[in-house]
């Protein structure tokens, strides 16, 4: 009876002890809360209230209307979509486009540090590397412009060249199969340099001693390159397989919308045009919403697998 | 590490091949920049006869005194900087204040703090909803849509935060234990040693703001407002130059006609300066930030 007594006297009084400590370390870190507390503010403005806004995609939401005055109609914008002869076709844009990328544009800043690290050091190699960042820092206003430029059947270098060898000129922004093709290959032109700047500054981790080893083995500098370099970056390479994973279905969307033409609509339209098109230009919020919300959730669905597998294969958690 | 040993015929031969292939490369990245250059200088006959490609031919400035008496031009130019600067300075200073704590703090809801913010990563209420907010908030057609479209990016949050783990925490508690409060740490301490991820940060949300497309087109509606991307969208991809009262016809006189593609791409080419300026002198700055990037704390 008194050891219970006691438990319970010891079950009463416990938490106003912890109150009062929670108390005075609340009061201690108060200068900490009011730091976060803009943050706090700014994050539920601008990223969390419009999340609370995506039920506007059970709705056919009317903007002057409000909530009040809008019916509900729950799943039917997301099952219109899912019926709609849009749907596997922007579905099957927007994965070809990234599996065209994946296949491309990523294993190209790889070869090309790799190249970049068998240039002796020096002035010509960081001249090189310096110019290669240069088109990461143009708009995507600018690089599609850029592409009109070279590809214009009348002032353009690709049709002069062809026109030299006796070929015919062929419009390239107007013929839906080239749409594919200009995308991967500006967007290696983009990134490769910029993209190289992670697998150069893995390279650079790798011992100076093993490549004295392999000489001394006799070793090549192609077989350095297979039994040392290419397993001294390989984790950096997985590290960045896996984190393209979670973008699969995710297409930026100005470079497309600008190269979005009526020729090319059967293979340029993806998601995120889908969605401004339809929410911005034709004001239909809640379609777009659903939409949106459909790409949001899945994109979720591919960073959260690919986190467990960087988790599992790494040890290293993306987040 | 390629010097060790001798090198065998095939090893030379690759160096030759390397070597060439750079040159190709380097060539190639910087062609679409230089082409742009030479047809906004050139007169407009080769232009149109495709014979223009790395440098200009019969050299004119003709283009240029077009479009820098246009005052759209201008405006939009003065816009573009005004949002850079204000969306670098209050950008720098929110991202700091969310990465000081996630760094140094040990107060109660730091977990749920910190997640608030890294979910931002994985999941957002996409174009339609933040629309409908910054239009709630009645911040459409104004600059505040743009910036506070991009005023504190979770990954920025992470890079600063990975930064300041950095910092060895016994300078913040001895400045503590003589008074100072958490502002004073941040400020004194804290900001003063991070100035190179702090320069880092500053240009990407400099160039963020100065490529930006996407928001202006959505936020602003007015063309007196319009940023540099939004003005030359429409005069270069759209070709709507009319509406900005640029008319290559006005000023074409005998011999010596302006074409569209000249005044396109002597505004592509003014709209680049900036960046053409920026970027090889503080590109190590943002090679240090990706490094910094991909060493996660």
């Amino acid at each position: 009876m008194e050891v219970t007594g006691v438990e319970r006297q010891k079950k009463i009084s416990q938490p106003k002890v912890n109150h009062k400590k929670v108390r005075a370390k609340i009061w201690a870190d108060r200068y900490m809360y009011l730091m976060i507390l803009p943050v706090v503010i700014y994050f539920v403005l601008f990223h969390y209230w419009p999340m609370l806004w995506l039920r506007i995609a059970f709705y056919d939401y009317k903007i002057l209307k409000g909530f009040e005055g809008s019916k509900f109609v729950g799943l039917k914008h997301f099952k219109s979509f899912i019926q709609s002869p849009d749907f596997l076709n922007i579905i099957w844009n927007t994965l070809y486009l990234n599996l065209l990328s994946l296949a491309f544009a990523f294993p190209a800043p790889i070869v090309f540090a790799l190249l970049l690290n068998e240039l002796a050091a020096g002035k010509f190699k960081k001249t090189v590397q310096t110019i290669s960042y240069l088109p990461h820092f143009l708009s995507m206003v600018v690089v599609v412009s850029m592409i009109k430029n070279i590809l214009s059947p009348s002032i353009g270098i690709v049709n002069s060249i062809m026109k030299n060898m006796g070929m015919e000129e062929i419009y390239f922004l107007g013929e839906a199969k080239y749409f594919r093709p200009i995308m991967i290959i500006s967007g290696i032109w983009q990134e490769m340099g910029w993209g190289s700047i992670i697998y150069l500054s893995a390279l650079s981790g790798i011992d100076p001693e093993l490549y004295e080893a392999a000489v001394m083995d006799g070793a090549g500098r192609f077989k350095q390159v297979i039994y040392i370099t290419l397993p001294g970056i390989a984790q950096t390479i997985i590290v960045m397989l896996i984190l393209r994973i979670g973008t699969l279905l995710s297409v930026g969307f100005e470079k497309v919308y600008l190269m979005q033409n009526a020729y090319n609509l059967s293979v340029s339209e993806v998601i995120s045009t889908y969605v401004y098109k339809r929410g911005m230009i034709n004001n239909n919020y809640s379609l777009a919403t659903a939409v949106g919300m459909f790409n949001g959730i899945i994109s979720l669905i591919l960073v959260s697998l690919a986190n467990s597998l960087s988790r599992k294969y790494t040890e290293i958690s993306l987040i | 590490m390629s010097v060790l040993g001798k090198k065998s015929t095939g090893e030379k031969i690759f160096d030759v091949f390397n070597i060439v292939l750079m040159c190709l490369l380097t060539m190639a990245f910087l062609y679409p920049v230089l082409n742009v250059l030479a047809i906004s200088l050139s007169a407009s006959s080769p232009v149109l006869r495709g014979e223009v490609t790395f440098f200009p031919r019969r050299p004119t400035v003709k283009a240029y005194e077009n479009i820098f008496t246009n005052k759209y031009i201008w405006r939009s130019y003065g816009n573009t900087i005004f949002v850079a600067i204000v969306g670098c300075v209050l950008g720098l200073i929110m991202s700091s204040l969310a990465a000081y704590p996630m760094a140094f703090g040990d107060f109660y809801g730091k977990q749920v703090y910190s997640f608030m913010i890294l979910f931002t990563m994985w999941f957002s209420g996409g174009l339609i909803p933040t629309y409908l907010v910054m239009r709630k908030l009645k911040l459409l057609n104004t600059y505040w849509a743009l910036i506070f479209n991009f005023l504190a990016p979770a990954y920025y949050i992470i890079i600063l935060r990975s930064f300041f783990v950095g910092i060895p925490i016994s300078l913040i508690e001895s400045a503590k234990l003589d008074g100072a409060n958490d502002f004073v740490c941040l400020t004194r301490i804290v900001l003063p040693v991070s100035k190179p991820v702090l320069a880092t940060v500053a240009l990407w949300f400099i160039v963020g703001h100065w490529n930006s497309f996407l928001p202006a087109i959505m936020y602003l509606n007015d063309r007196n407002k319009y940023t540099l991307q939004v003005v030359l969208h429409d005069i270069v991809l759209q070709a709507s130059g009319k509406l900005y009262d640029i008319d290559a016809a006005v000023h074409a006189g005998e011999g010596s006609m302006v074409i569209p593609q000249q005044i396109q791409n002597a505004v592509i080419f003014v709209s680049l300066i900036p960046m053409l300026i920026i970027y090889p002198f503080l590109q190590q700055y943002f090679v240090k930030g990706v490094m910094i990037g991909s060493v996660k704390g």
